[in-house]
């Protein structure tokens, strides 16, 4: 009984302390990275292929519950334009917040996410390959995006989507690299706020580094609103038993008065 | 006793791993995180429905009155691939739940841990 005791209580303190770790908002990102190479004996991943339910998944002890709605711990550096927009927003990071303390246009409007806002929702996607394009599908209010991979150049002229209008090619044989131009500037980029104008250009690179594992690397640009480019690395794991379900933006979803008394 | 601690533990770092990412759609501010209340109920309603599962049920309390509570789990879909399905829980079935309390509302709860009609733990996570 004595050892259970000490064991409970031994057993309490490393999950306070994984606890403390995976919430703590600090980290650099180059220790992420190192932390995050594949193990040995992780099967190789297929050529050119990302099919699959894919679910984010930070690597252990990486110390990036930021994940959960910003990009970096450090803010971007952003244009005056930029920063009055920034000030209008009122955050729903970290689930601090109920719905009348946010005004996050996804969460209390049900707009579309846009890219990369649309990551963090806690929810699966899916990547289904066609000859002529690659189709992403979120979990969340099922959202798709179209990436068309049949050779055809970045539109110069594009409509203003909340998703944008996405190209992608491989490099190599594990990577695809997805150009995506042409958004609304409704969206955020993420859930603190950060804006971003109809300039925005987002380029993902999906590394899938072995079977089970893919490494994302986001990359967006926004002269109107961003001075340099923001960049960070997503990660992603592989739930091979999963399906994904429906989970739509609507009705229910925008009334919460009866538990958020 | 050797055998259930480590399952503890196991539950335990799970609820803390899991916790910020299962408050998706609405936060948790309107939740006194800090304390865990625990109470004995009878199912009165069953939604399986999104963004948050809900339960309905009622509670006897010291007086013997009859409180009704009402609770939120996570997303149904992920219920779903921790094995739930809307048949999970049905009216008259009893549970005990525990969780955080509203902070402007005694009888509102969030979840994180849910004892079954056949007294076992139930999971809330999908992974």
């Amino acid at each position: 009984m004595r050892i259970g005791l000490r064991n409970l209580m031994l057993g309490f303190s490393v999950a306070c302390a994984l606890s403390t770790a995976l919430h703590a908002q600090e980290g650099a990102q180059s220790a992420d990275r190192a932390s995050a190479a594949p193990k040995a004996e992780a099967a190789p991943a297929p050529v050119h292929d990302l099919t699959g339910v894919w679910m984010m998944r930070n690597p252990p002890g990486s110390q990036r519950a930021f994940t959960n709605y910003t990009f970096t711990k450090d803010p971007p550096e952003m244009t005056p334009w930029a920063e009055v927009k920034f000030k209008e927003a009122k955050a729903s990071n970290g689930g601090q917040f109920t719905l009348k303390t946010t005004n996050d246009p996804v969460l209390t409007k049900c707009d579309p996410p846009g890219v990369p806002r649309v990551y963090f929702h806690p929810y699966p996607f899916e990547f289904v390959h066609t000859p002529k394009y690659t189709l992403m599908l979120y979990e969340y209010d099922h959202t798709v995006r179209r990436i068309y991979t049949d050779g055809r150049p970045i539109p110069t002229d594009p409509d203003l989507l909340w998703m944008g209008t996405s190209v992608g090619h491989w490099e190599g044989d594990t990577t695809l690299v997805v150009d995506t131009v042409g958004f609304n500037d409704k969206t955020w980029l993420d859930r603190l706020g950060h804006p971003h104008s109809d300039q925005l250009h987002v380029i993902e690179r999906f590394r899938r580094v072995n079977r089970d594992h893919i490494e994302l690397d986001i990359t967006m640009e926004d002269p109107k609103a961003l001075v340099k480019p923001w960049t960070t690395t997503f990660y992603y794991e592989l739930r091979p038993k999963w399906e994904l379900g429906e989970i739509s933006c609507s009705g229910d979803y925008l009334d919460f008065s009866n538990f958020e008394k | 006793m050797g055998a259930k601690v480590p399952r503890a533990i196991i539950m335990f770092t799970v609820f803390l791993v899991v916790v910020s990412p299962t408050f998706a759609h609405h936060g948790k501010a309107a939740y006194d995180t800090k304390t865990i209340v625990t109470v004995k109920g009878t199912m009165t309603d069953f939604r399986f429905i999104n963004p948050h599962v809900q339960l309905y049920f009622d509670v006897k309390n010291d007086k013997g009155e009859v409180e009704q509570w009402q609770a939120e789990l996570t997303a149904p879909n992920k219920l779903t691939r921790a094995g739930w399905s809307k048949h999970t829980l049905t009216p008259g079935d009893s549970i005990t739940a525990s969780g955080y309390v509203s902070k402007n509302d005694p009888h509102t709860m969030w979840i994180d841990k849910l004892i079954g009609p056949d007294g076992e733990q139930l999971h809330l996570s999908e992974e």
